[in-house]
């Protein structure tokens, strides 16, 4: 790991420059230039230098690397939500990458700083990580690792079963996870868990960290497409309006294409929100005129980045005519179901809404119907993983089909049984 | 998987434990994959997926659910070997977990293998002369396959192109390139010294090589393959059949094959003798021999022949001369023995009889197992 030198200073000062000028409010941004290999890990770690230890980040090491090795994949760069903003360069990124790579990274920087559903977040996150990292060390050592990684692997498991509505009641709040002085909200099953569940001391300390972290990626998970599309919107807009010489435009180009294609067809998320603001910006979506608020051009997108996540933003923005325009869907009927489908892969962070309904004895929990089934099998094991927590059956209700479904988890496996008909489409 | 640098880094040790569960997992089922015979046909680099239970993590996700099924989950099975212990005791303690498809190459494979059969890795014989070739993707051509066409430089190109023809319109930069614009990507190709090594197979295929026993000499000719291409850069492979004649095939018609008829294994020797004698000079190449039959020899007078072949011409140039006896239904087994009597002092000669797909595993041991 190295710092830029003066060149790529005088290139970071140059482009943050321009975009001040554009109106991005580009906080302090510290570059770090590594390797493919150090990128990689950092990639795996979830953006960190440091993580607790566990395999499961050197599983996803072992696939970026293959990836790389392979040619399917190569990361440009990485951008961590801290203050300062900490972004990774490679190394080997070529002069008009680097600035690229700067311009994309001016629009994330403006972005962390200004969308709501990033207010609370803890902005010393390195250290905060670094110091769940020292801790979960110390415990496997007094512990012994398997014991600790395998607790952990029961964790991992469920740490999606957290509260992100959380998040937008968070404001001013610093800290990652809502705090257990008051009882956890009804989604937060970890919360939960971790005030009621017959845990040890070292249990309950793991947990609480991997529930904070949880907590602290949930608003990247809820706002994929506005980050990227923001950040995508800025480096196009930015270099193409002044910052790219002649003899750069036609590798710019290539680069940008690169990023915006792919497998996901218009649907990558670079692509997808890129479009969005642009739309946004255009028009605005006819006969909803207002719902993007006071501002005309411009203003009118950075009051959607400040208060919009996935969700909401492309429930606002993503029309008829957009879809037409963007070849998604050539009539009502068929905007209206590309509209649905995303809608509903966006709807909580693309994760099943589960809510606790009991924890005072068994613990109850209810997966909320949005149309879609819970992979059962999965479930069974995730039931498993509950009750080797709390200790006490733990139940389930869902369901699949037009039935519903109780799923009970105890000490001897879990039991499916299904339940009445229940209204509604299947 | 392969541990590149000798790094320390946090990222190493997540890797080795990840790498120890999937190892750990591939070891315990170490045979299954070797004597099953469904990686034949691979090579090197290719992607083999094992499935390795007990690694995706489960998670209340959203999925697509079989109609019909059952409640449990059935641990793996199908391996056929039962008899397998009940697992940890207590219930609800460990994680459930599911079965996620690791990618490994067979290089990777390779790597396992030798470390389980403790395959001491090989000191290439001498200084090499020889040069392999290495291909670069650092150059461009005016032809090429569409998969290769290289844009920016196609680009570049156009653009180039309409300036000087005064089509380009600043205003509106509408590139379009014609056939001679597009440019592709292609190769350079460098030389670098290497260890060459040669295999020769030679396999008995009279009447009395069954198909079970043709499918164990496939099994360990590919993993003896596999890992020798693991440790010399280039392999050349020849194979010869024999009965009572032996002649140069190729790969496919070696393990097709099905001849009948009488068997004279000096007719193999002899011609082992002249092919490696004609292309395979011993100060460049690593020469490697292995022959498999069921042992059962035309004649004593041609035993006797094949060991003087042995001792005269084929083992003063060869690093190892491996001779697998696979049992089959009307074998004597009368060769292995008449050879390890007369060899017996020879250290470059290994003898293995292979009863079944059992005898596989150690049957590699013992041909490689010397690091020869």
């Amino acid at each position: 790991m190295a710092r830029p030198d003066a060149s790529l200073l005088a290139l970071q000062h140059a482009v943050e420059a321009q975009a001040r000028e554009e109106g991005l409010d580009v906080p302090e941004v510290v570059y770090e230039l590594v390797d493919h290999r150090e990128l990689n890990e950092i990639a795996a770690y979830g953006g960190f230098p440091v993580r607790y230890p566990h395999w499961r980040f050197g599983m996803e090491y072992d696939r970026l690397l293959k990836g790389h090795s392979y040619g399917l994949q190569r990361i440009y760069e990485l951008v961590v939500n801290t203050q300062p903003v900490v972004a990774y360069l490679l190394r080997q990124n070529s002069p008009l990458e680097q600035k690229l790579v700067m311009a994309h990274v001016c629009g994330h920087a403006d972005f962390f700083r200004h969308n709501a559903w990033f207010a609370h977040t803890d902005l010393n996150m390195l250290d905060v990580m670094a110091g769940h990292a020292a801790r979960v060390r110390s415990l496997a050592d007094q512990r012994g690792m398997e014991l600790v990684e395998g607790f952990i692997d029961v964790v991992q498991s469920i740490d999606n079963l957290i509260d992100v509505s959380a998040l937008a009641r968070a404001r001013g709040r610093p800290g990652n996870a809502p705090p257990l002085d008051r009882a956890p909200p009804d989604g937060d099953v970890l919360g939960h868990l971790l005030l009621r569940a017959p845990l040890a001391e070292w249990q309950q300390e793991i947990l609480g960290l991997l529930r904070d972290e949880a907590y602290y990626f949930a608003p990247q998970m809820l706002t994929k497409i506005m980050n990227e599309g923001w950040a995508s919107f800025w480096h196009s807009r930015l270099m193409t309006g002044s910052l790219l010489r002649d003899a750069e435009v036609v590798d710019y180009a290539c680069q940008h294409a690169g990023a915006m294609g792919g497998d996901d067809g218009p649907m990558n998320p670079y692509k997808l929100g890129l479009e969005l603001y642009r739309h946004l910006l255009a028009a605005g979506p006819a006969g909803s005129a207002g719902a993007f608020g006071r501002g005309r051009g411009l203003d009118r997108l950075f009051e959607a980045r400040a208060v919009h996540n996935d969700l909401t933003f492309v429930d606002s923005v993503l029309d008829e005519d957009f879809c037409r325009s963007r070849g998604l869907g050539q009539d009502a009927a068929e905007c209206a179901a590309v509209r649905e489908s995303l809608l509903a892969s966006l709807t909580n962070g693309g994760q099943p809404v589960v809510r606790v309904v009991d924890s005072s004895g068994d613990l109850e929990l209810e997966h909320i119907w949005s149309g879609s089934e819970l992979q059962l099998d999965q479930a069974e094991e995730t039931l498993r993983n509950l009750h080797a927590l709390w200790r006490r059956p733990v139940r389930l209700r869902t369901r699949l089909e037009n039935r519903a479904v109780l799923l009970t988890g105890t000490g001897d496996g879990v039991v499916r049984e299904y339940g009445e008909v229940l209204p509604g489409r299947p | 998987m392969s541990a590149e640098g000798g790094s320390s880094r946090r990222i190493e040790r997540d890797k080795t434990r990840f790498d120890d569960i999937v190892r750990g997992h591939i070891k315990h089922d170490l045979k299954r994959y070797i004597t099953g015979g469904e990686m034949i046909g691979r090579k090197g680099r290719q992607l083999v997926s094992i499935p390795v239970p007990r690694i995706e993590l489960p998670r209340l996700r959203f999925g697509r659910n079989g109609r019909g099924r059952g409640a449990g989950q059935g641990e793996g099975g199908g391996d056929g070997s039962a008899g397998e212990g009940a697992g940890s005791g207590a219930a609800g303690s460990q994680a459930g977990q599911h079965i996620l498809e690791v990618e490994l190459s067979l290089e990777e494979m390779a790597a396992i293998l030798g470390e389980e059969l403790e395959l001491p890795n090989i000191q290439p014989r001498g200084r090499s002369r020889m040069t392999s070739p290495s291909r670069r993707f650092t150059s461009l051509r005016h032809t090429g396959p569409r998969s290769l066409r290289h844009m920016r430089r196609t680009w570049k190109q156009a653009l180039r192109r309409q300036i000087s023809e005064g089509s380009f319109d600043p205003a509106r930069p509408r590139i379009v390139p014609n056939s001679d614009d597009v440019r592709y990507r292609s190769w350079k190709e460098t030389t670098r010294p290497d260890h060459a090594a040669m295999i020769l197979y030679m396999m008995d295929v009279s009447g009395s090589m069954g198909r079970e026993q043709k499918e164990i000499v496939r099994l360990v000719s590919f993993w003896i393959d596999t890992w020798l291409r693991s440790q010399y850069q280039s392999l050349e492979t020849r194979y010869v059949v024999h009965d009572a004649v032996a002649k140069e095939v190729d790969q496919e018609t070696f393990y097709r094959l099905r001849e009948s008829g009488g068997t004279k294994i000096s007719s193999a020797y002899a011609l082992a003798a002249d092919l490696v004698g004609q292309h395979f000079p011993a100060a460049e190449w690593n020469i490697y021999l292995f022959h498999f039959s069921d042992g059962d020899n035309w004649s004593g007078r041609d035993t006797e022949k094949c060991l003087s072949l042995l001792k005269e011409k084929l083992l003063p140039d060869a690093n190892l001369f491996c001779y697998g006896q696979v049992k089959s239904a009307y074998g004597s087994g009368q060769f292995k023995k008449d050879l390890d009597q007369a060899l017996a002092t020879d250290t470059r000669v290994i003898s293995a009889e292979i009863l079944d797909r059992e005898g596989i595993l150690p049957a590699i041991k013992a041909f490689l197992g010397k690091g020869l």
